[in-house]
């Protein structure tokens, strides 16, 4: 995790308390505009995040309460409360580094696989607690699914990689598994491309379907909530087209987060913004509202690309 | 401007002289590695060309009958002559004697070989899956899969003597004063298992079923010495194997929901082929496996289906043999089983060496 700004723009009130090891600080121009906000996260100072009232309601589906997360020494998430609508897409935006797909993986508790990390604050998925000791991960993970940056078929049929979650929860009778397959194959468009040869490897299918099919895979244990980190960066303009048809298609039955760094991908899929900056929540409300009338002007330089 | 054109001149030839040396020293480099290699396929080629030769007066003598025939015996035998109906054949009142030829048939070495190489199999693959998953999913967590690697790969190393005194001083007495009197008080009322712990022989033209004389020095020992032998580099293999699964793949079977094991079982599904090649290339080495064998397998050549009694694989035939092989037969039939045993260690590393690389491309297409 880099807690540096890839390319930061803005003017410091104290340079001594900017990374030092950041040497491009020093060559900031003098006319940048000054962001109080962005200053005060710089400096470790507490600052207060705008929330739009229509997401201040604290029912979401996902209930992120005060939530903090530390590889090793590294504090890497601060303090982020969010509360995340049923039934809707919530995007997270920031720029690198600033600790959105670490977030998106505290959902899960997918961060629990890396050596040295620690949690304090809570997260709540259709109100059970994920980090409350006794929590069952096995169930939370069926509860929330996930897709990834990179596509991960595993190396089986399409049939067996759709099924495959609902194979190692238990399930058995073929009747079953064949009516899901064709359910989540259509439900992620995949349907009518791969419906005649379900049995041959999923290895074989272009980078869009197998990123389809991963949404497939996901969506066929019908979770609550569906974690989506960077689902296109990998992908071409034309996959990436159908996949934010996709989601915004299964955003009709699914609570979708999805954590993106293009922010068109965002104002195109997404009702509601979070908008996070070195670990912390900076702006956060429907969509139209952050990109275009913004609360603050931090919020709207990164939105317009001054910097991030 | 003359001076400047005689300098350029100078640079110019100095320049010409040091590139004809590059170019000699690349052309000799080039040819150096050339001959090397061919050298090294020479060396292979001319290997099978002198077993082949060394082998052939055994292979004119016995043919493909040497596969099949289970009668090994070096010298000739001078015996009663029996009629068709197996009456001894007396002439005034004395047995006529005839002298059967010496007769070579490697069956039941190849036998020894395939059973013990495939029972080590049997013990040593689930130990060392086992011990490569702990080395890739549970020892870093602990912060001692460096040391605990570093030792696997350390028993790799240890000469098979070494291996072979420790299985002739406390495995086989153990084997023989322990574990072997046990199983067979357990197993051998079993109905089904006798063939276990009884053997039917010919003793002096009778036929006889005996219990199986319990030595520790048997198939058993020999294979359980193989496999410790093997884990080592079955583990090591298995390791890299399934170190290259892309974290991705684990952490997305973890997010479907999967359990340590089910997502355990997704990593070995993942590397499947590469894990069959380690198995392969354990099994190369167990077959080709010649001291250690030797000192605990007990050397007999004779096909017992009971893992208790004494075998012999065509390594340990040769070790045993070779030295005092006189006649020119006896050698060449000796020759004859090493390159069986060339040939099939041959086979078995190409189709290790497949797999494992098949899995690395493999890996390598799905990143």
């Amino acid at each position: 995790m880099n807690e540096t700004p890839s390319k930061p723009a803005m003017s410091p009130v104290k340079v001594e308390a900017i990374d030092p090891l950041d040497s491009a600080v020093l060559d900031m121009p003098r006319q940048a505009p000054r962001f109080n906000v962005l200053s005060a996260i710089q400096n470790d100072q507490p600052h207060a995040p705008a929330i739009h009232p229509s997401v201040a309601h604290g029912k979401g589906i996902v209930e992120i309460k005060d939530f903090s997360l530390y590889y090793g020494p590294k504090k890497t998430v601060h303090s982020v409360s969010l509360s995340i609508p049923v039934g809707h897409v919530t995007a997270l935006i920031g720029p690198s580094g600033c600790g959105k797909s670490t977030l998106l993986r505290s959902v899960n508790r997918l961060n629990d696989l890396v050596d040295g990390v620690r949690t304090t604050g809570d997260i709540l998925v259709g109100g059970e607690s994920v980090y409350a000791p006794g929590t069952d991960v096995i169930d939370l993970r069926r509860r929330v699914g996930m897709v990834f940056q990179k596509s991960n078929p595993f190396p089986m049929s399409i049939f067996d990689n759709v099924v495959y979650g609902l194979r190692i929860h238990g399930e058995r009778r073929r009747s079953v598994l064949e009516e899901v397959c064709e359910r989540s194959l259509r439900g992620a468009a995949l349907w009518d491309e791969v419906k005649d040869r379900l049995q041959s490897s999923a290895m074989g299918l272009s980078g869009g379907q197998q990123q389809r099919l991963c949404i497939a895979r996901a969506i066929a244990v019908e979770p609550q909530v569906l974690l989506m980190d960077e689902p296109c960066s990998a992908l071409d303009p034309i996959a990436t087209l159908k996949i934010e048809e996709l989601i915004l298609e299964i955003s009709q039955k699914y609570t979708v987060l999805i954590v993106t760094h293009n922010m068109g991908q965002a104002s195109r899929v997404s009702d509601y913004t979070a908008f996070m900056y070195l670990g912390r929540l900076v702006e956060y409300g429907p969509t139209s509202h952050i990109f275009q009338t913004p609360t603050l002007p931090e919020t709207e330089q990164y939105i317009t690309g001054k910097f991030g | 401007m003359d001076d400047s054109s005689t300098s350029l001149s100078d640079d110019g030839s100095r320049r010409s002289r040091r590139r004809r040396l590059l170019t000699f020293a690349d052309g000799a480099l080039l040819w150096g590695a050339r001959s090397s290699g061919v050298l090294v396929l020479l060396m292979l080629a001319s290997l099978v060309v002198v077993l082949a030769a060394a082998a052939w007066p055994s292979f004119r003598a016995f043919g493909p009958g040497f596969l099949t025939s289970s009668e090994w015996r070096p010298n000739e035998l001078e015996r009663p002559m029996r009629n068709e109906a197996g009456q001894l054949v007396i002439e005034d009142g004395e047995t006529v004697m005839e002298v059967v030829p010496p007769e070579f048939g490697a069956l039941p070495v190849v036998y020894g070989t395939l059973v013990s190489s495939v029972l080590a199999l049997v013990f040593a693959v689930p130990l060392s899956l086992g011990a490569a998953v702990f080395l890739v999913r549970v020892a870093p967590k602990w912060r001692i899969a460096g040391p605990l690697s570093f030792l696997v790969e350390f028993l790799a190393a240890i000469p098979s003597l070494a291996y072979g005194v420790w299985g002739l001083f406390v495995l086989a007495p153990l084997l023989q004063d322990r574990v072997e009197p046990l199983l067979r008080s357990v197993l051998g009322p079993v109905p089904g298992l006798g063939w276990l712990f009884r053997e039917t022989v010919e003793v002096g033209g009778q036929v006889v079923t005996r219990d199986i004389p319990l030595t520790g020095r048997d198939m058993l020992c020999g294979s359980l010495i193989l496999a410790i032998m093997i884990v080592p580099i079955i583990t090591a293999i298995s390791r890299d194997v399934l170190k290259a699964v892309p974290r991705v793949q684990i952490e997305g079977s973890i997010a479907m929901g999967a359990t340590w094991w089910q997502s355990t079982w997704s990593m070995l599904r993942y590397s499947r082929s590469g894990l069959a090649g380690a198995i392969m290339l354990g099994l190369a080495r167990a077959a080709g496996e010649t001291m250690a064998v030797t000192m605990v397998i007990g050397n007999n050549n004779r096909i017992s289906p009971s893992p208790f009694a004494p075998a012999q694989t065509m390594a340990s035939l040769l070790a045993n043999e070779f030295a005092e092989a006189s006649s020119t037969l006896h050698r060449s039939a000796l020759l004859q089983v090493a390159l069986i045993l060339l040939v099939m260690s041959l086979f078995i590393n190409i189709l290790a060496r497949w797999l494992v690389g098949g899995s690395q491309a493999h890996a390598a297409a799905a990143h």
